[in-house]
């Protein structure tokens, strides 16, 4: 690999994700083994104060704030992350597969005509190639691919496939103003953001998931503290999310979302196969169920075979606990 | 008016599959089924050909003969027309190459509407629709949950992304991928199955839309590691088990 590399900083409201932290550390590994340049870039409204956190991680920070940012059009954020590439000629671009990111990245790999990798978790270097690890089939299979010319590349990251390397550079800041091409053919019209700064399901560290075996919806208020205390959040089975108990937003497998949080924890989840495709990757999973036979005790690490209702009210306060001595 | 839906065979979630000794394929089960995602965007073009007068729907798949399958479910459902643009044998496919074998079909056939699913469960990347549409020049709205169209040149679009729900006007043709809970797949009648059964298929070869080469290429395949066997956290008392586990949480995994 040669070149400089981009990494495409994905935001909350204002704010820098973890997961932008994930993309800055692959791409601080890739900087380091080609002596290449990094750049992390920021499109926004309102991010100019951002620099000052994200030069710790780059050779360069490159800021883009403009009032047309405010609402999201794919094509605003596009053109302008397309003419930045222009201008600085980086041979790869790193992003998130999340957020606006998944949308915004293959659309400039398009105009570009580069490569695409979506959904990684992972690389490794082998002398002067790269071989990218991306989950197949729900993780049932690990494909290692490579771009064959070696440069011109978009990749997107899967959150929590790496960890958050340490600061330490100290990059210089170039604010930038870029041409913003608007698309005349998609006009915005309104939009309403969900309230709350709870971390996206899928860089969520903690994730209590109940299934059918949670028996109603209002017992998920149990669910909903316990994500509470951890910092973490809630996530659904299929049949949980297909009775109407909880939100599409928070399905969990096949049909849903894909998660690696550092915990998981299933309760009354029976572990169907369209669920463990969407844990497969996750650090340390834990099944609470009162069937000893649920098919999610095959792909648990640990296993507590009881009355939910029983374990939850302690297990909520034993972390509770666990968290305050922390 | 002319709706085109790219739909994809993919191999069954409970198909059993493993990686080849030699890493360099894997073998599966021959289970196939329709792409989960993409059974919304053949419902959501029925439903809008439904509202409007000469509507053509065009389900096209990009796959082994086996694909046929998914065309014969489309016809069941009351598609149109099908085609297949037929491939050697099932595998992962570059994404670049597949949207430009899609675009190079769409640009022959001509197009108001393109709709896809918002992603295939087997290599679950997610980024033809939006690849296709740059490729063809035209706007591109993804994770659609509502449609509705105004007339022949423009649609109202809802899209969730991110959590937020978002609203935008676009001008025709345009490209969109529709995500679950846009509407709910019919089930196809006794009628729609026998016409599928009977229906020809036409086929094509990728090269008559041009030719174009992969960009990347899929060196190894591994399995993954297997998780080893679950411990079960044994107690007298629930408190006992609890305990338990948060110790092992914290001393073992070290996640808490």
């Amino acid at each position: 690999m040669e070149g400089d590399i981009f990494a495409y900083i994905e935001l909350k409201d204002t704010s820098v994700r973890k997961v932008s932290y994930e993309v800055l550390s692959a791409g601080r590994k890739l900087r380091d083994t080609f002596s290449s340049k990094l750049f992390a870039v920021v499109i926004g409204f309102g991010v100019d104060p951002l620099k000052d956190e994200l030069k710790k991680y780059a050779d360069s920070v490159i800021v883009v704030d403009d009032e047309v940012f405010k609402e999201f059009t794919l094509d605003t954020y596009s053109s302008a992350l397309y003419d930045l590439v222009q201008k600085f000629e980086p041979s790869v671009i790193l992003g998130s597969h999340t957020g606006y990111s998944k949308f915004i990245l293959p659309k400039v790999s398009g105009i570009l005509d580069w490569a695409i990798l979506a959904d990684l978790t992972g690389f490794e270097i082998e002398k002067e190639r790269i071989l990218f690890r991306k989950p197949l089939f729900g993780g049932r299979v690990i494909s290692f691919v490579e771009v064959k010319d070696g440069k011109n590349m978009v990749l997107t990251f899967r959150p929590n496939s790496f960890s958050v390397s340490e600061p330490g550079l100290a990059g210089e800041v170039r604010a930038e103003r870029v041409e913003v091409k608007k698309n005349e053919r998609v006009r915005f019209l309104s939009s309403q953001k969900k309230e709350g700064k709870k971390a996206d399901l899928q860089e969520a560290d903690f994730i209590i998931c109940g299934g059918r075996g949670m028996k109603s919806p209002e017992n998920f208020k149990i669910l909903e503290e316990i994500a509470e205390i951890m910092g973490g959040r809630v996530g659904a089975s299929r049949s949980v999310v297909d009775a109407k108990w909880r939100d599409y937003e928070e399905q969990i497998g096949k049909s849903g979302k894909t998660v690696s949080p550092v915990l998981y924890i299933g309760c009354g989840v029976s572990g169907a196969i369209h669920h463990t495709m969407g844990i497969d990757t996750s650090k340390t999973i834990v099944a609470i169920n009162s069937d000893p036979n649920a098919p999610i005790f095959s792909i648990a690490d640990y296993g507590i075979v009881d009355d939910l209702f029983v374990i939850l009210p302690i297990l909520k306060e034993e972390l509770k606990k666990a968290k305050e001595e922390v | 008016m002319r709706i085109i839906v790219f739909v994809k065979q993919i191999l069954d979630s409970e198909a059993m599959i493993s990686v080849k000794e030699d890493k360099k394929s894997f073998q599966f089960e021959e289970r196939f089924s329709l792409n989960f995602f993409d059974e919304f965007a053949v419902e959501e073009a029925l439903r809008i050909k439904e509202k409007v007068k000469d509507c053509e729907v065009l389900a096209v798949s990009l796959g082994p003969k086996k694909a046929q399958d998914v065309l014969r479910t489309s016809i069941a459902m009351g598609v149109d027309r099908v085609a297949l643009i037929e491939s050697e044998r099932y595998s992962i496919l570059d994404p670049t190459y597949t949207a430009k074998v899609l675009s190079g079909f769409a640009k022959k056939e001509g197009f108001d509407m393109i709709l896809c699913g918002e992603r295939a469960m087997d290599d679950e990347n997610g980024i033809v629709g939006v690849l296709l549409a740059e490729y063809l020049k035209v706007p591109y709205v993804g994770s659609v949950i509502k449609m509705e169209l105004k007339d022949s040149r423009g649609i109202t679009v809802n899209s969730e992304m991110d959590g937020g729900l978002f609203v935008y006007d676009v001008d025709l043709p345009a490209v969109f991928s529709v995500r679950k809970g846009i509407n709910e797949p019919r089930v196809p009648n006794v009628t729609g199955v026998m016409k599928a059964m009977r229906a020809q298929i036409p086929s094509y070869e990728p090269s008559s839309f041009g030719v174009f080469s992969p960009k990347t290429e899929i060196v190894e395949y591994h399995s993954p590691g297997k998780r080893p066997p679950v411990k079960i956290i044994e107690g007298k008392t629930p408190e006992e088990k609890v305990k338990k586990l948060i110790s092992l949480l914290k001393e073992e995994a070290k996640v808490l």
